[in-house]
């Protein structure tokens, strides 16, 4: 059965797909290429940088699905989280075992602590349109300061290191680190 | 978190491994210990699932053409699955220990099963040389499948078995590790192939100890350029003294 090129994340089965796959069955492999390669490259290449190195992420994430499908256990996951973790986690281990370097090192980020205060954060943008529909995350990101969650998406969504974000948002490292520590146990306690 | 010492506690070290901050170190650190930390497996499947809504932030973009037949090339000229190539063929005396996958996060229990499974193969222990015997079993990190077994029957030499057989990716080869206790870092032990079984002289190396961490990971074709693992773990263990 040929799958519709879109469908809605809800609806398309990923557990079956990758069933599919343990078995050894090609058609399940290209079902989740055509459901969501777009979606995966999008979230490769925003980690990675590099058009390039975004399709070889996915070219292993690929792989690495096919190969270790049986592995998934609807137990401890959904089938997408399994799926998109895969992706993350290659392109992490990609631009964190050096392939991107580390913009601001450690000494030069802390040295930033001395100059800055805190009070130059006061009015601060949010950097991500969160309009898309994050349920209750979106409700429990809502109650961090804007500045403190750009620094949990700058992670999540573009890979930045603590030294990366230190830089971006022109905030001292030890409390961008601080900051990052202290919303994801907010995180954690809205979302329990 | 708490960090006075260095040592995070497993849920924060959880949150920053699936929000990608931790250092290459950490990430390592974080990938050795899940096969067999169930309480970090917890945490990051439970973080991964919680964070999971921020991919849709990443805008989609369009492969190209070439990417979906890349992919369909690799995965044709790959071995099938390891569930369906161990399915295919006849059963080898180790397919009765696919129950293992019910003994997840019992290493050591798998490694004890496995010894008594060998021993029994080669006869009893009489026919075992004397000295200490060293165990292995290769875990897959994600769900600690097992996909090769290690076996020393002296300090000065050890054996790698292939459990199964796995899918490589183009361009892509398996680098064997390992580290004692007080090593600088992985000395690497050469190149495997999938399905492959070998036996590596360890002259070059000190006796082998409990606890050895032994690994298999994802390297370009000629291995590291670097002499130490670059790519992700495939298949990682310590070594357990038996008998």
């Amino acid at each position: 059965m040929e799958p519709p090129l879109t469908t809605a994340p809800d609806d398309f089965d990923y557990e079956r797909a990758l069933h599919g796959c343990a078995r050894g069955e090609r058609h399940a492999l290209q079902e989740i290429y055509q459901q969501d390669s777009r979606h995966l490259l999008g979230v490769a290449l925003r980690i990675v940088r590099q058009r390039q190195q975004a399709e070889d992420v996915v070219h292993d994430a690929f792989m690495n699905i096919w190969t270790q499908a049986a592995s998934f256990d609807a137990r401890r996951g959904s089938g997408r989280g399994w799926i998109y973790s895969v992706v993350r986690n290659l392109a992490l281990n990609a631009v964190r075992n050096g392939a991107r370097e580390v913009s601001v090192d450690e000494e030069t980020a802390e040295a930033l602590d001395a100059q800055h205060s805190l009070e130059a954060h006061a009015e601060v943008a949010d950097a991500f349109d969160l309009r898309v529909s994050l349920g209750k995350l979106n409700d429990c990101l809502a109650r961090l300061e804007p500045a403190r969650r750009n620094c949990i998406l700058y992670a999540y969504v573009d890979g930045c290191s603590h030294g990366e974000i230190a830089k971006r948002t022109q905030t001292p490292l030890g409390t961008v680190k601080a900051w990052i520590q202290r919303s994801m146990g907010s995180l954690r306690e809205c979302m329990a | 978190m708490n960090t006075q010492q260095g040592f995070p506690s497993t849920d924060d070290l959880a949150a920053e491994y699936v929000l990608g901050t931790l250092s290459a170190t950490r990430r390592r650190m974080v990938e050795q210990r899940l096969p067999t930390d169930a309480a970090l497996q917890a945490a990051v499947h439970s973080w991964q699932e919680q964070l999971l809504p921020l991919a849709a932030l990443a805008e989609p973009v369009e492969p190209s053409e070439a990417l979906w037949q890349r992919i369909d090339r690799s995965v044709a000229h790959a071995v099938a699955p390891r569930r369906a190539a161990i399915l295919a063929a006849p059963p080898p005396w180790w397919d009765r220990l696919g129950l293992w996958r019910g003994l997840a996060g019992a290493g050591f229990a798998t490694a004890a099963i496995l010894a008594s499974v060998l021993v029994t193969r080669q006869g009893g222990y009489d026919m075992l040389p004397a000295g200490p015997q060293y165990m292995v079993v290769l875990v897959a990190p994600q769900d600690k499948a097992p996909g090769w077994v290690v076996q020393a029957s002296d300090t000065r030499q050890l054996s790698l078995t292939a459990l199964g057989t796995v899918a490589l990716p183009a361009e892509k080869s398996l680098q064997f590790w390992t580290k004692g206790e007080g090593w600088n870092g992985p000395v690497s032990l050469g190149l495997v192939k999938p399905g492959q079984t070998i036996t590596i002289p360890l002259d070059k190396l000190p006796p082998l100890q409990p606890n050895q961490l032994f690994e298999l990971t994802l390297e370009p074709v000629n291995g590291s350029p670097i002499n130490r693992p670059t790519g992700p773990i495939q298949f990682i263990g310590r070594a357990v003294k038996v008998l």
